[in-house]
Formats: structure tokens, C-alpha cells, sequence
């Protein structure tokens, strides 16, 4: 099981720490953050793999990181002579699960605990080649990678090898479905992973003896006898037909799994997909098996999805698996308390986050917890009606929507609003709750909210004057009649009528839809204002 | 014989089957993990070849770790505590088996003094940095042994000399059980050059194994299962301090013991007696015979050997003197390879 992971320099991560718990961990984050690279980076340590290649093949400047290639050649071209940046990622595994030999203090810690790691590094065999290299520092502008060397070590600082990898990895990539000759080279990894290795060979045996079979067919026979019988014709040899006994023939280039008798390749993307988490899964190994999942929520139905999350629960075991997912459902689901949080520099998991809030958007799934997780700055307000008018306010404030500000409002009620801010509360995020006095004193809203508002993102905003219980009559209360009468295109002659209308649960949607739509001028009541400018 | 040491030291006479004791220890107890190591690669790869046979499947059970005395210092000791000594991690190369470090460096600074330019280890340093490693870790390194294997056998313990030893120390004091096998009268080569520890070098590793009764079990074993006992005798001439050969090979060919052949009757000699040509070196003259040195043939059994002797071996055929016999342990190991005949070429 890997504990930690700290990357150095690979792509968007300059400097990455991580800790990993056993079990499911929920990769979340805006798009760009590096979910991906994340679980790319973890699979390339325990595989030294980079897409099915060694990453020596696949050795490209683009690896490393832009902030470190700049101010590498920034020095260079300074005059300086910079150390050329290296790129390390190092897996701290599990103390208790480890052979002793990848244990060394060779790691970015430099304690003394067990490990892999992947190290792109200067070859001090090409150092005269550099330093030529780098006397014209105005033609560089890329890492001179074919001055590297790549090492794939144990922190014991020796080479690894399969025997001394103490854990496999599955990578499953659902965006990229490749195929190869028709059949997908990453399923028949999977399935060739998922064998146990006597079946491995039988598979293998059993194959070949059917090749066999074939040249023994009496149709074939015959038609090596008509080629034999031309001799000389072609070659003084003996010419025949057969099958390619060889090594590099085996069954993996020619055996296609198939569904309800469909190939493979010819079945749904959603069910291929299902398919390999599900072949991944099921590896009964005596190694510890790391799963990483790439947005399995890509080419499903929602109901498909549902079965295979639970799936996923119910068979990850003892394993440790990684998912990366854009899906709130997916999240709730496998459990918020198990969310990582990434962003360039770390990961930030939600320790601590009650045991009935975790159950609550479990069962509440729909929930789009990771609406107020991804945003900038979230908007919690109490009812359609109050979305739209907020959304207005913002519009009248800042001339543009709150969205593309990557803020977001979102409505939701009672006990709901509670239970995000218990994610937005750990993951520091800000937060403004819009709510209705009901008819009390303001402290009394503020009240509900005690336990959130100690953290610092976290603000509540509600109308002072407890006459007007609701936000319809706070607006009546900011605006004229004239204004509000043209407003929705009526003509009450009084307020109270107006109000009275407007606050009827029949028209609030009409109302607050006339109130986003209208050219007109309003007043927002302070409130709403101020929870607009909390977010800011 | 029971005692509360892990350790133990076999010292025995060629041909006693102390390699054996080995592959067959190694092999025993398939739950326990095991390290082999022994410095030549010859004996190495002849380990390497018995343990496979005799785990009865042709290969090396997983639990079982064959590996070279420098590869086990440089891999498993130095490289995983390297930073300590070196403050940086990842930087040793490999090992700079010729070269040796400028006299001049001084011991604090470890990177000039341990490594070169390349930062290849020397090899004269490569024991020493383990124990340094050891020490500044506060024993780390064994530490991480301990978690690797229950048990480690060296063979040709007498090949270790200078910072060996006290590593070697290190190991006893580990908790794993060490098995050291050797024959002071074979000290044949030396890891390296050190001048520490000069005086156990070849028969006073039997006095450094005194000093450590305490936490290691001495046993000798001074029966020969290969050479007859002629062969046993006339080696044993060559160190009248240590305890005699009894031979318990019976074989009896008609052509047994120690004999002299003329240059001119080799060719003949070869032809009816079929023996393996040992020589000093690839310089010596072998009348066009295939030939290998004696320090090769070190752990080998033939039959019959023929030996092209050098000029102290010459005089010590004459005066049976040890004194005269020049490296008197290439000369053991060169007469007990043989397990019926051996025979000098006499001008």
C-alpha cells in the first residue's frame, strides 16, 4: 500500500505531497489540476511505465515541469550555471508489507522507510557533452533530455526489478480506449493480469495445441500436398502453410474476449469500460494490487454507473484504489470522507468529516457536493426563487454572472445546507449562506449557524428586520411600488398587495424569474448585498 | 556442539566439503530467507549452480539470495545509507575496482575519499564505508539486514581482510545468525588492498576468530573427503602449525600421490594420465597445453592435477622447507585439487 507520494518537477507538479490511506482515495479537482497526472505518476513509479513504454522511450522535455524548465534556462541564459532540473517521484510505502530491501534513506524525506522511485536525472557520462552544450546558452530552450539518464530505483538506491516490486498497478484509462489489431492491448493486460499464472499457461498451452491441431486438419493437409506437389515451381523446398508456432504469436495478439458473443471492440464503450475496472478487480493476487481508476463515470448511463460503483465497493477489498472523478454521484457514493482534494501543490483530504454527513450524501447521492468543492466561492441560498434573485444582485454588482466568476449558487434547504458546510468548513472554503429570518429576531438565523461561522470562509447572511420574514418582503420593503409593479408587469395599487402576491408559493418562481429577466432597476436588500460582497 | 551463538566459523581443510555445508544449510529450510556470499565470481557461480541443483528444480528458490561479497557491500550496506556519509542521495555509481584513491584526501571528506570523479566506490574503501555508514546510523544498516535475511553464509571467509573484518563484526553482533566458511591455508586473493587488519591476513584469521569466541562458535574440520591421504600429507607440509589432514577418500587407481614429471615425458604423462594443467599464471609455458591458474581453480575437483610449478615451488620440491615455497597457498590450493595424483614438471 502506498502511504505517501511526493512528486518533484513532473509536468504541473513542481512540488507535490500526499499522503494515501488504505482503501478508496477520491481524487477530485478542477479541471488542469493534475488528477491524471497523479495517478499517472503513481503507476509510472510502481511500473516504470509511461503509456505502456519505458519511460526512457518516452523521455520528452514536456515532463518536466515549466516553472523548473524556465527557471533553469532563465539562470543558463543569466550567465549562471544551474543545476538541470531532475524530476523524482517517490512512493513511501507500507513499513509492515515490504521486503526490507527497498528500505534506504534514498528519498526526498530522507528517512529511513521503505520505497520506489522514479528518478530523471543528468547522466554524468554525457557531463563534456553538457557543458558544450550549455556554452550557448541563448539556443537553449528546452531540457536537454537526451543528456538524462532514468532510473527506476528501490530508496535502498539499488535497481528495481519485478521480484522486488512489492505491489502491481492497473491503470485504467476510460478516455482513451485503444485499440490494437482489434483487440485492446490494455484489456488483455488486465485479463493477463487477472490470471493466476498456471492458468496463464494453460491459456497458453491450450492455444498453441490448436494451432497445431490446424496444419493436422485434413482440408489443410491436402492443400499442403497441392503446394508441395509444385515444387521447384516456387522453391526446390519443401513450401507448406501453417500457423506461426513462435513466441511472439501468442494468444494475447489473437484471442478477443467476447460479450453475449459480441467482440469485444464491438460492445458499448460504457460496458468496455465496466468491464476493465471490474477484470481489474477481481486480480487475485498475493501482492498488494493498486487500482487507479480514471473517471469511471465516462461513457455511462446512470443506472450502469450506480452498478459499478457499488461494485467497486464491494470488491476493492484490501485494495488500494485510486479514482480520479469529475462525478459528485461517484463521490458520494464511494464516500466523502475518503475526497482528495488536489490541487498543484498538495492534496488536502477531509479528516474528521462527521460519520452522519458521509451517510447523508450517501444515500442522498444527487447531491452535487462537488459543485461547492470545485468553486471558488459558493452561494448556499434557500429555494429556486432566491437563486435567481441572488444571481440578479450579483449580475446588477459585477455586470456579469456569479458562474463566470467560478462562483456558485446553489440552493438547498435546512439540514442539506448544514451538511456542506461541513465539507466547506474542513476543506476551508468560502462560503455565504443566504437565509430568510422567518419572522425572528436575525440572531436567531445566525444561531443555526454558530458552529460554522468560528471558520474564517464561512459567513451568514439574513434581513435584520424580522418583519419582513421572507426575501419577497425584503424586497418590497427596498422598493417602490412603481418600480416593482413594472417590474413584474402588474398594477397592485398597494404594497401589501404586491407583497402578498409576490410571497405566494404559487407565483414565487414566476416573480423571482421577472425579477432576473427585467431591464428595470432594483434595490437588493442589504443583506443579499453583503453576502455578494463575501464572496468576493 | 550447543552454545548460545548465532554465529559460527567453520575452518577446514580443502576438500571437506564446507561448500557443501553450505548449499546444503541454504537449501534445508525453504521458509528461511538466505544470503550466499563469497567473493570470487568462480565460487559464486559454482554456489550458485549446487544450490539450483540441489533445490531439485534447476533454479535458485526465491528465499535464497546468491550474491557477491562486493555486491553485498555496495547494494545492501552502502548504497541505501549512502546520504548520511555522502549527504545526497542516489550519488554512488559503481564499484572502481582499479583505481585508488589519492593518499592525500582526508577521511573528512567522504565524497574524494570514498568516491571518485565519477563517483565510482574504490574498492579499498568500499568495507570502511559501510562501517561508517553503520556507525553514523547508528546501525541502520544491519538493522535493514536483520528485516532481509535470517541467515547469511560467506564463503572463503579467508578472502576477507581489512575493513571486512570489522564489518564482518557488525554482522555477528546483528540479529541474524552468520556462517562463515573458510581455509586460512587458501588465501589465494584478498578483496582488497587496505593496509587495516595486516595481521590477520592468511593464517592469523584464525587469531582474529580467537579474539571473537565470545560471540562466535569456532569449529575445524580436518577431514578431507577429496584428496588421498599422500596429497593430504604433502599439503600439510606446507603448514606444520596448523592440525593434520585425515583423507577419508579409500580410492585406490595405481597411480596415487605426489609425483615429478621431465619436460620431455608431459606430453606422454598427459595422454595416459588425463590430468587438469595448473599454472601460475597465463605467462608460464605449458608446452602448448590448455591450462588453467591455480587462483581459478580454487573450490574445483579433478582427478589427477599437473602442476607447472614456479621456481620457489621448484626449491620447496628439493627442501620441503615452508619458508621456500613462495606463496605457499596458491601451492595448497593448486595440490588440493586433486583427489588421486598430482604431479610437478621437473626440468
Amino acid at each position: 500500500m502506498i502511504k505517501r507520494i511526493i512528486i518533484q518537477n513532473y509536468r504541473m507538479y513542481e512540488k507535490f505531497d500526499l499522503e494515501l490511506t488504505s482503501g478508496v482515495n477520491i481524487i477530485v479537482g478542477d479541471n488542469d489540476c493534475g488528477k491524471s497526472t497523479l495517478l499517472e505518476a503513481v503507476s509510472l513509479a510502481l511500473t516504470g511505465r509511461l503509456h505502456g513504454r519505458l519511460l526512457a522511450q518516452e523521455l520528452s522535455p514536456y515532463l518536466f515541469n515549466e516553472r523548473a524548465t524556465r527557471a533553469y534556462i532563465e539562470a543558463l541564459q543569466a550567465g549562471m550555471a544551474p543545476q538541470p532540473p531532475e524530476i523524482i517521484i517517490d512512493l513511501f510505502l507500507d513499513d509492515a508489507k515490504v521486503p526490507a530491501a527497498l528500505r534506504g534513506t534514498n528519498n526526498l524525506l530522507a528517512e529511513d522507510r521503505p520505497g520506489v522511485r522514479i528518478r530523471v536525472a543528468p547522466n554524468p557520462d554525457f557531463s563534456l557533452e553538457y557543458a558544450d552544450f550549455i556554452k550557448e546558452p541563448a539556443k537553449v530552450n528546452l531540457i536537454p533530455t537526451e543528456y538524462y539518464t532514468v532510473d527506476w530505483l528501490g530508496f535502498s538506491g539499488n535497481g528495481i526489478t519485478f521480484r522486488s516490486i512489492p505491489a502491481t498497478a492497473s491503470l485504467i484509462d476510460a478516455t482513451s480506449i485503444r485499440l490494437q489489431s482489434g483487440a485492446d492491448y490494455y484489456l488483455q493486460g488486465i485479463i493477463n493480469e487477472s490470471l493466476e499464472v498456471r492458468e496463464r499457461v494453460e491459456l497458453s498451452r491450450a492455444y498453441r495445441s490448436l494451432r497445431e491441431q490446424f496444419s493436422a486438419n485434413p482440408s489443410v493437409e491436402l492443400i499442403n500436398a497441392n503446394l508441395g506437389g509444385n515444387q521447384g515451381d516456387i522453391t526446390d523446398r519443401e513450401f507448406t502453410l501453417s500457423i506461426d508456432l513462435s513466441q511472439k504469436s501468442t494468444w494475447e495478439s489473437s484471442l478477443v474476449p467476447h460479450l453475449d458473443n459480441l467482440p469485444f471492440a464491438y460492445i458499448g464503450k460504457g460496458e468496455q469500460n465496466c468491464l476493465k475496472i471490474l477484470l481489474a478487480l477481481k486480480k487475485k493476487v498475493t501482492d498488494a494490487h493498486i487500482l487507479l481508476i480514471e473517471e469511471p463515470e465516462n461513457h455511462l448511463s446512470y443506472s450502469r454507473m450506480n452498478r459499478l460503483v457499488r461494485k467497486i465497493i464491494e470488491q476493492c477489498g484490501d485494495k488500494q484504489v485510486l479514482v480520479a472523478t469529475h462525478s459528485s454521484y461517484v463521490l458520494n457514493k464511494l464516500g466523502l470522507d475518503n475526497l482528495v482534494l488536489v490541487s498543484a501543490v498538495r492534496g488536502i483530504r477531509i479528516a474528521d468529516l462527521p460519520a452522519s454527513t458521509v451517510d447523508y450524501f450517501q444515500k442522498l447521492s444527487g447531491y452535487d457536493t462537488l459543485r461547492v468543492i470545485l468553486s471558488k466561492a459558493t452561494l448556499l441560498v434557500e429555494g429556486p426563487s432566491d437563486e435567481l434573485v441572488v444571481q440578479r444582485a450579483y449580475a446588477d454588482r459585477h455586470d456579469c454572472l456569479p458562474i463566470e466568476h467560478g462562483i456558485d449558487v446553489i440552493n438547498v434547504r435546512g439540514l442539506a445546507a448544514k451538511r456542506f458546510l461541513d465539507i466547506a468548513r474542513l476543506l476551508e472554503l468560502r462560503v455565504a449562506v443566504v437565509t430568510d429570518n422567518d419572522g425572528k429576531e436575525p440572531d436567531k438565523a445566525r444561531e443555526r449557524f454558530k458552529e460554522y461561522t468560528t471558520s474564517a470562509g464561512i459567513t451568514v447572511h439574513v434581513g435584520e428586520d424580522p418583519a419582513y420574514p421572507s426575501l419577497e418582503q425584503q424586497i418590497g420593503a427596498a422598493n417602490d411600488l412603481n418600480t416593482l409593479n413594472s417590474i413584474l408587469k402588474k398594477s397592485y395599487s398597494s404594497k401589501d398587495e404586491l407583497v402578498e402576491y409576490m410571497a405566494n408559493p404559487d407565483n414565487k418562481t414566476t416573480c423571482a424569474l421577472a425579477i432576473f429577466e427585467s431591464k428595470t432597476p432594483i434595490t437588493m436588500p442589504k443583506y443579499i448585498n453583503e453576502a455578494i460582497d463575501a464572496v468576493q | 556442539m550447543p552454545s548460545s551463538n548465532s554465529n559460527l566459523a567453520i575452518i577446514a581443510a580443502a576438500g571437506s566439503r564446507k561448500t557443501q555445508y553450505i548449499v546444503e544449510q541454504a537449501v534445508g529450510d525453504p521458509t528461511r530467507r538466505v544470503l550466499v556470499t563469497t567473493y570470487t565470481n568462480e565460487n559464486l557461480g559454482q554456489i550458485r549452480r549446487r544450490i539450483a541443483a540441489a533445490a531439485g528444480t534447476g533454479l535458485v528458490p526465491g528465499n535464497i539470495t546468491v550474491m557477491g561479497w562486493f555486491s553485498f557491500l555496495m547494494n545492501q550496506c552502502a548504497r541505501p545509507y549512502q546520504r548520511t556519509l555522502l549527504d545526497q542521495p542516489n550519488l554512488i555509481r559503481s564499484l572502481n575496482f582499479k583505481g585508488e584513491r589519492n593518499k592525500f584526501i582526508p577521511r573528512t571528506k567522504a565524497r574524494q575519499y570514498f568516491l571518485d570523479s565519477e563517483f565510482n566506490m574504490y574498492r579499498d574503501g568500499v568495507a570502511h564505508f559501510a562501517c561508517e555508514v553503520e556507525r553514523l546510523t547508528g546501525g541502520l544498516v544491519t538493522r535493514r539486514l536483520g528485516e532481509m535475511f535470517e541467515s547469511v553464509y560467506i564463503d572463503e571467509v579467508q578472502d576477507l581482510v581489512g575493513w571486512d573484518l570489522n564489518f564482518l563484526d557488525h554482522l555477528f553482533d546483528a540479529s541474524l545468525s552468520v556462517t562463515i566458511v573458510g581455509d586460512p591455508r587458501q588465501h589465494t586473493f584478498s578483496t582488497n588492498n587496505s593496509g587495516k587488519n595486516k595481521k590477520y591476513q592468511g593464517a592469523g584469521f584464525l587469531d582474529w576468530l580467537t579474539e571473537r569466541k565470545s560471540k562466535c562458535d569456532l569449529e575445524p574440520r580436518n577431514e578431507s573427503y577429496r584428496c588421498n591421504q599422500a596429497i593430504c600429507d604433502f599439503a600439510d607440509g606446507l603448514y606444520p602449525d596448523l592440525p593434520a589432514t585425515t583423507s577419508c577418500s579409500l580410492d585406490v587407481t595405481g597411480h596415487d600421490g605426489i609425483f615429478e614429471v621431465r619436460r620431455g615425458d608431459v606430453q606422454e604423462y598427459v595422454e595416459r594420465y588425463k590430468p587438469m594443467v595448473l599454472r601460475n599464471n597465463k605467462a608460464v609455458d605449458t608446452l602448448g597445453l590448455a591450462a588453467i591458474n591455480f587462483g581459478a581453480a580454487k573450490g574445483s575437483t579433478y582427478d589427477r592435477v599437473l602442476i607447472f610449478p614456479t621456481k620457489p615451488m621448484l626449491k620447496y620440491l628439493k627442501t620441503r622447507n615452508p619458508v621456500d615455497a613462495g606463496s605457499k597457498d596458491r601451492l595448497y590450493v593448486a595440490l588440493t585439487r586433486a583427489r588421486f595424483s598430482v604431479a610437478f614438471v621437473v626440468p
